[in-house]
């Protein structure tokens, strides 16, 4: 259906003072704000707004199997669902889960489990839900992200935390942090998620042209960016406990 | 963290019931008052219009979206508005994902018809040019979190939404849609704006704005929209019955606390000018 404004891309992705459009440096991150424990009927949440992406996750389980036919008799399960609301991009977008939506929910499953005790929960299954509700490039990144943050809210047994970022290429230099307009005008895209317990990567996809000498130097690139997100991560799990603590003593003075 | 239950214990539904009888609520509240209403706007980038409506801990966020079609062929110079909710199963353990269940049409429903019939879209304004083409509006209603009353929470952000939306003017010219470089914004769209007020009831006893373990033990609960002047919409749900002296007493107070509400939220600051 017609709009009456479109969607235009920019011919340049670099201004003139050498900066990105939205002002920032080739290898800095967008601002980053995370929070826990947003959805109280939830057993672990979490909030990030990471640039204009605004993104909710929340945790239930370990709980029932539904179907059960999914249960395993000797694991757990994860199930992760990530699906974007309706208003959060350009377009309208409709309302039932699309093939894209259904592609990342398995991504970001695949990429959070090697984290988890799954052998400890036989017959349950640990759902995760994610709601983009304003998107502007690496959603998915973004996602896996806050879920980590949701499971570590919720107290599940975790190896570690899991952080992700998107690095690629725009007007043919390497950057980190791909915004929405980036993502859609630039020339190579790079999303990828690291697990701390072994410093390995768990989620990684290449779309688009680099050569390999650009690619090594991407993931030296998203190795330092996805450092500074492991420590937001922390810092917000943390400040959750900080936050009480400032109240109990505020109200003792 | 919260357990609900399907299921609410005997105990649990005697307590809520018993206090109500003596007047009072599990969470301190008179039977007639509302749990504390927080209202942001214009949150979501991407969308024309944006609001989040907390109602204690009911969370509901509302986007507003357009697309330019054909009008209906009975009513060619009106746009038309759809209402949609979404019950996220991130939002109790009582939501199951897949397609939209009784409650998440319902919500949308009871919300739609009160808008609809407040003459508070103006959908004549939505027409861009007869028998060619209208906007149609998009008011998508997620729910957050859970906790009872959504029907309220959602008609508060649907048109808290809906007042601050921004949405391009659109002109046709030589068959071509073109931009005018202005925008409709919430004083365009919208006049009227009706309230929605839920009671519930156990037994005898009728109360304003369910929680979510009041809604749990209710027999049943009725919403009335209202306007300044007018009861726009009724939605009587749940197996318990009224008695017409009591459906009349709560259209009285639905219009009373509706005066004081609109006073209060003062929903037209919501408005963004561009």
């Amino acid at each position: 259906m017609p709009l009456i404004i479109n969607d235009i891309y920019p011919e340049k992705l670099f201004r003139e003072d050498g900066k990105r459009l939205d002002g920032r440096e080739k290898n800095e991150l967008r601002p980053i704000k995370m929070e826990v424990g947003v959805i109280s009927n939830a057993d672990g949440s979490a909030y990030l707004e990471w640039g204009n992406n605004k993104i909710y996750a929340a945790v239930y389980g370990p709980r029932e199997v539904h179907p059960h036919h999914l249960a395993k008799p000797d694991r757990g399960i994860l199930r992760v669902f990530y699906r974007m609301a309706t208003f959060s991009v350009f377009e309208r977008k409709r309302p039932a889960p699309g093939r894209r939506e259904k592609e990342i929910s398995m991504i970001i499953t695949d990429c959070l489990e090697p984290v988890l005790f799954l052998e400890l929960y036989p017959g349950t299954a640990f759902e995760v839900f994610i709601e983009v509700m304003d998107a502007d490039g690496g959603t998915r990144c973004a996602s896996t992200t806050v879920a980590a943050l949701a499971l570590a809210d919720a107290g599940v047994p975790m190896r570690s935390l899991v952080s992700s970022v998107a690095v690629g290429k725009i007007d043919g230099q390497l950057v980190t942090d791909l915004s929405g307009i980036e993502d859609k005008a630039g020339d190579a895209d790079l999303p990828c998620a690291i697990t701390w317990f072994n410093e390995e990567l768990s989620l990684l996809q290449f779309d688009g042209d680099m050569s390999i000498e650009e690619l090594n130097e991407s993931l030296l690139n998203a190795r330092n960016a996805l450092d500074q997100i492991h420590q937001l991560q922390l810092t917000a799990l943390k400040s959750k406990y900080t936050s009480i603590l400032e109240e109990v003593e505020g109200g003792e003075d | 963290m919260m357990n609900i239950k399907r299921v609410i214990s005997t105990i649990e539904k005697n307590y809520i019931a018993e206090n109500l009888k003596k007047g009072e609520r599990i969470d301190g509240r008179g039977l007639w008052d509302y749990r504390k209403i927080d209202i942001s706007h214009d949150i979501i980038k991407s969308a024309e219009g944006s609001a989040e409506v907390k109602l204690g801990e009911t969370d509901i966020i509302t986007g507003i979206k357009y697309e330019v079609g054909e009008p209906f062929p009975d009513l060619p110079d009106e746009g038309v508005c759809t209402i949609m909710a979404e019950l996220l199963p991130l939002a109790s353990p009582l939501f199951e994902r897949g397609p939209p269940d009784e409650q998440s049409i319902e919500l949308a429903r009871v919300v739609d018809r009160g808008i609809r019939h407040a003459d508070c879209i103006q959908t004549k304004k939505l027409c861009i040019k007869e028998n060619e083409a209208v906007y149609i509006i998009f008011v998508d209603m997620f729910v957050m979190n859970y906790a009872g009353n959504l029907i309220d929470a959602g008609g508060i952000s649907a048109l808290t939404a809906l007042i601050s939306s921004r949405i391009p003017e659109g002109v046709m010219k030589d068959g071509n849609l073109e931009w005018t470089g202005n925008y409709l914004n919430g004083k365009d769209l919208v006049k009227e704006l009706p309230l929605i007020m839920t009671f519930g009831k156990i037994g005898d006893i009728i109360f304003l704005d369910p929680n979510l373990p009041e809604e749990l033990v209710c027999e049943g609960r009725i919403s009335i929209s209202v306007t300044k002047d007018k009861i726009v919409s009724i939605q009587k749900s749940g197996v318990a019955t009224f008695s017409i002296e009591e459906i009349q007493g709560l259209i009285k107070r639905s219009m009373e606390l509706g005066r004081e509400i609109r006073n209060k939220l003062d929903l037209w600051q919501y408005k963004v000018d561009k």
